[in-house]
């Protein structure tokens, strides 16, 4: 048969524009960030910056802060979780996919949305939770049971947004155990307890370190809940310092000295992680294994149940419920009743309030496009590294993953610092946050997909290749119709990531470019907590739609990582 | 079509050279089979021909075309080469007919002629009736028949199969590979055929070439192979031999079991110590010292187990070597009973290693 002859292979130069941008994205931020951070007002060198990080107290004090309430964070996690993953995967608990569903909710409530719900429950004066108290037990009008400002507070806000990590690696790795490595010990004279000790717990154990590791970094990076709970209170984590110095007047080269030891304890951390998690790769262990077996409770099923939904009361129940609350009723902090329910928040937030036009046209047009650009760069680094298509594929591959090691603030500083000056004048567009949005999205789309690509099997695609396609037709005829399930899902949960975005964001918007995030923290500055339900609801409900959406597409695995911020 | 040809092919991996220097022509419109255990390099040699792989060194030549070479290789689309996958790599998405005309309508090929084809194709490979089936519809056998479907319609120069057969169970294993042979008798195309299962590889194949550590160990018809294997890895990979072992004494004996084993194959070197192979139904056993034969030791029955149309033995020698015999099922033999075994000269074959 006559062969028509195929031109040249474009896929090469293709690869290498798109290594290109993988770098621009990444190291030009963070090399203006290592520039500022060791040169002062004048661009000369200088070691001062760090030298005052270090003796400043100032400086010093929220960088032990920070640290503090991370290590509690992944204490207080891993105590929670652990129990929780293992109910839920290995015992006979009832209604376990119900649990699952609500710490999955968790996990997608934007953590500074979570620290506003609980200012409406904890204020001293005004909480919910404190008017009940006093209500209950006649207290004085000034005496209160719980001070959300507070370090206390704040850790425990924290850690309600945090724990579905070490939760989901946990329970995660339990399902995939399988049965028979559990059968195999018993079989052997093993009694249930002694398999749990010498098998079972051994093979969580890494996911449960993984899993602290992870909170602690979730911890140490967050901006919007240590800012919404930490500043009334009056102290500083890393982040909301390094936020407060670019307050006017500002200093930049002192942030990028400072924004620099969290960038590298973070990259620290994933290695630890990756070491934990990649020298045994239970995780991958599974397939044609038998169903592992329940553990029965017994009596203690009900009980279990009760502590599992007592737990999920803190950052699902009350929260959610604070919000709903404050959105249907006059005073933000009084109870709904027929005297004070009111639609006039709903009305005052989409039709008065003249910000939210603006800022949900921002967040649609900033997130369609991120998710789109995003999905791209990561269907074609995904594939070139699955597929090991061009020498460097490494290269390639850690491009995209290298903003998981950039936390949001930090990459908001290197941004403001790279775009602010020429050659590339972008602050005061929408460019910045794009550009912002699309780095931070980046290694959780890539991961997806990766996953994704791992599915087709590459022998689909020599099939087509031997049969005479050349790489991009067989990309067109038989990758790209396989993977489309994964690609939408990817596009959503970028989608989702970008609404609930803040600690960049925060660093990078004028009053043009204003999103919802970051409008909700603006609100809350002033005090509009119905304003701030309205709209924090309704950011809920695209979130949920959305993922709900991304789950029901079939072939979509777990283990996205929304990144809190 | 053409012939293909193998020179100095090497592949490795960091220090592991994982085909290496295997050096092999493909007649034209004949069926080559690479045969070995896993691990042997075989699939990597497949896979080199095919071009998903360049060679570290060496070059295949496809009749004039240099394809592959450290410095340049034809990708695999532009080979006219087919391939059937292990795994069959049927795509999920497609249904039989669009999976199996996929390549003609890369070839731009006009409808009424893909239509014809395909007719053809499917009644051929009896899968006219599943045409709109998806992949996961179909049953095991149905699957490999789409594979050979595909890779038969676009009429290829090569044809490559990667352990076609492996995933099927055993009666329709032993259908196929006549199917296959019967096929290939068909089209003739030029075709190397992977396989690890020596069956397989003798029912289908004009030549085999053993392969064990990224070499090719011996290249040979079937029948070449069995008589007249040059190693002991090929003699025990192949019907499975008995390998005896003793120094040479004159030009055609070994030492064995206080006597001499008269035999032939690779010229000897006397008082080197040499592989002597001897099939297991070769030798023969009887309960009184044979007369007039060369060859005849005593030994003794360590076990023997009755098969049906055979008998299994295990028998010891002088000196403890034991060796595996298979006799008629009449040859009964009590176990701890004194033999004789005799194997006619030109049965016991010196091997080069």
């Amino acid at each position: 048969m006559q062969r028509r002859n195929s031109g040249f292979d474009m896929s090469t130069p293709l690869i290498a524009a798109f290594a290109l941008v993988l770098c621009g994205l990444i190291l030009l931020p963070m090399t203006w960030l290592a520039y500022y951070s060791v040169t002062d007002k004048s661009g000369a060198f200088t070691l001062a910056n760090f030298k005052q990080l270090v003796t400043d107290p100032v400086l010093l004090e929220p960088l032990l802060t920070t640290l503090t309430i991370a290590t509690l964070t992944s204490l207080i996690c891993c105590v929670v979780a652990a129990p929780m993953g293992w109910l839920v995967a290995r015992t006979d608990l009832p209604m376990s996919r119900t649990v699952r569903a609500l710490v999955t909710a968790s996990f997608v409530t934007p953590p500074f949305l979570g620290a506003i719900a609980w200012e409406l429950l904890a204020a001293p004066n005004s909480g919910l939770l404190n008017q009940a108290y006093r209500a209950w037990t006649g207290a004085g009008s000034d005496s209160h049971l719980f001070n959300i400002y507070s370090f206390t507070g704040l850790v425990f806000v924290i850690s309600c947004y945090t724990f579905p990590y070490v939760f989901v690696l946990v329970a995660n790795t339990l399902d995939r155990i399988p049965g028979d490595l559990e059968d195999a010990s018993s079989i052997l004279g093993g009694r249930a307890f002694a398999t749990a000790r010498r098998i079972t717990i051994p093979l969580a154990m890494p996911a449960l370190l993984a899993g602290a590791l992870v909170a602690f970094l979730q911890a140490m990076t967050l901006f919007g809940s240590p800012a919404i709970l930490a500043l009334p209170a009056g102290f500083h984590t890393m982040t909301t310092k390094i936020w407060s110095l670019f307050q006017y007047p500002p200093k930049a080269e002192l942030a990028a000295a400072a924004a620099l030891p969290l960038l590298l304890l973070t990259v620290a951390l994933l290695r630890a992680e990756h070491k934990i998690l990649g020298r045994r790769g239970f995780s991958v262990v599974g397939g044609k294994t038998g169903e592992p077996r329940l553990v029965k409770l017994g009596a203690l099923r009900w009980p279990a149940l009760i502590l599992c939904i007592v737990v999920m009361l803190c950052p699902v129940f009350l929260p959610y419920g604070a919000l709903l609350n404050a959105t249907f009723s006059k005073v933000a902090s009084k109870v709904v009743s027929f005297d004070n329910f009111t639609f006039h928040n709903i009305e005052f937030v989409f039709f008065e309030l003249s910000a939210t036009k603006l800022a949900l046209k921002n967040t649609f047009i900033l997130g369609i496009l991120t998710a789109t650009i995003c999905t791209l760069l990561a269907v074609v680094t995904a594939y070139v590294t699955t597929r090991k298509a061009v020498p460097g594929y490494r290269v390639l591959g850690f491009l995209a993953t290298a903003p998981v090691a950039i936390p949001g603030i930090v990459l908001g500083v290197g941004l403001f610092l790279s775009y602010t000056r020429p050659p590339f004048v972008l602050y005061g567009t929408l460019w910045i946050l794009l550009i912002a949005f699309v780095t931070i999205a980046l290694p959780a789309a890539y991961q997806q997909l990766q996953t994704g690509f791992r599915t087709v099997h590459v022998d689909l695609e020599e099939a087509s290749r031997i049969l005479g396609a050349t790489r991009l037709q067989s990309l067109a005829h038989i990758t790209a119709p396989l993977l489309r399930t994964s690609v939408i899902a990817t596009w959503c949960f970028v989608f989702v990531g970008v609404m609930r975005e803040l600690s960049a964001a925060i660093m990078l918007f004028t009053s043009e470019t204003k999103v919802i995030s970051v409008l909700i923290f603006d609100l809350n500055e002033s005090g509009d907590l119905a304003a701030i339900s309205v709209l924090g609801l309704m950011m809920l409900a695209i979130t949920y739609a959305v993922v709900i959406l991304a789950n029901r597409v079939p072939g979509f695995g777990g283990g996205v990582r929304l990144r809190n911020t | 079509m053409a012939s293909v040809e193998l020179r100095g092919l090497t592949k490795r991996y960091g220090s592991l050279a994982v085909v290496d220097d295997v050096s092999l022509t493909i007649a034209h419109g004949s069926l080559v089979c690479l045969l070995g255990p896993s691990g042997c390099g075989k699939t990597t040699t497949l896979r080199l021909i095919a071009g998903f792989a360049e060679p570290t060194a060496g070059e295949i030549h496809v009749g004039d075309r240099l394809v592959s070479s450290p410095a340049r290789t034809v990708p695999p689309e532009r080979r006219q080469m087919s391939m059937i996958f292990q795994s069959y790599a049927l795509w999920p998405h497609m249904t039989v007919a669009q999976n199996v005309a996929y390549g003609l309508t890369l070839r731009k090929v006009d409808r009424a002629t893909i239509d014809q084809k395909l007719n053809a194709i499917l009644a051929t490979t009896k899968l006219d009736i599943l045409a709109d089936r998806y992949p996961g519809e179909l049953s095991g056998g149905q699957q490999q028949r789409v594979a050979l479907a595909r890779a038969l319609i676009v009429e290829p120069e090569t044809l490559l199969l990667d352990e076609p057969l492996s995933n099927l169970d055993a009666n329709l294993r032993e259908e196929m590979r006549f199917e296959v042979r019967r096929l290939h008798d068909a089209y003739r195309y030029t075709t190397v055929y992977v396989t690890h299962d020596q069956s397989e590889a003798m029912t289908t194949a004009d030549v085999i070439a053993v392969m064990n550590g990224g070499k090719i160990e011996q290249a040979g018809s079937p029948q070449d192979i069995y008589d007249r294997p040059r190693s002991e890895f090929v003699a025990r990979f192949i019907g499975s031999s008995n390998v005896v072992r003793g120094p040479a004494v004159e030009r055609d004996g070994v030492a064995f079991a206080g006597g001499v084993l008269r035999c032939n194959g690779a010229r000897l070197v006397s008082g080197r110590d040499t592989p002597v192979s001897i099939r297991q139904h070769d030798i023969r056993l009887s309960a009184t010292r044979p007369s007039d034969v060369p060859n005849v030791f005593p030994a003794s029955v360590v076990r023997q187990v009755f098969l049906g149309g055979s008998r299994d033995y295990m028998i010891e020698v002088e000196g403890g070597t034991q060796l595996r015999v298979i006799t008629a099922a009449e040859d009964d033999i009590p176990q701890g009973a004194p033999v004789f075994i005799q194997v006619p000269p030109e049965r016991c074959r010196a091997l080069e290693r």
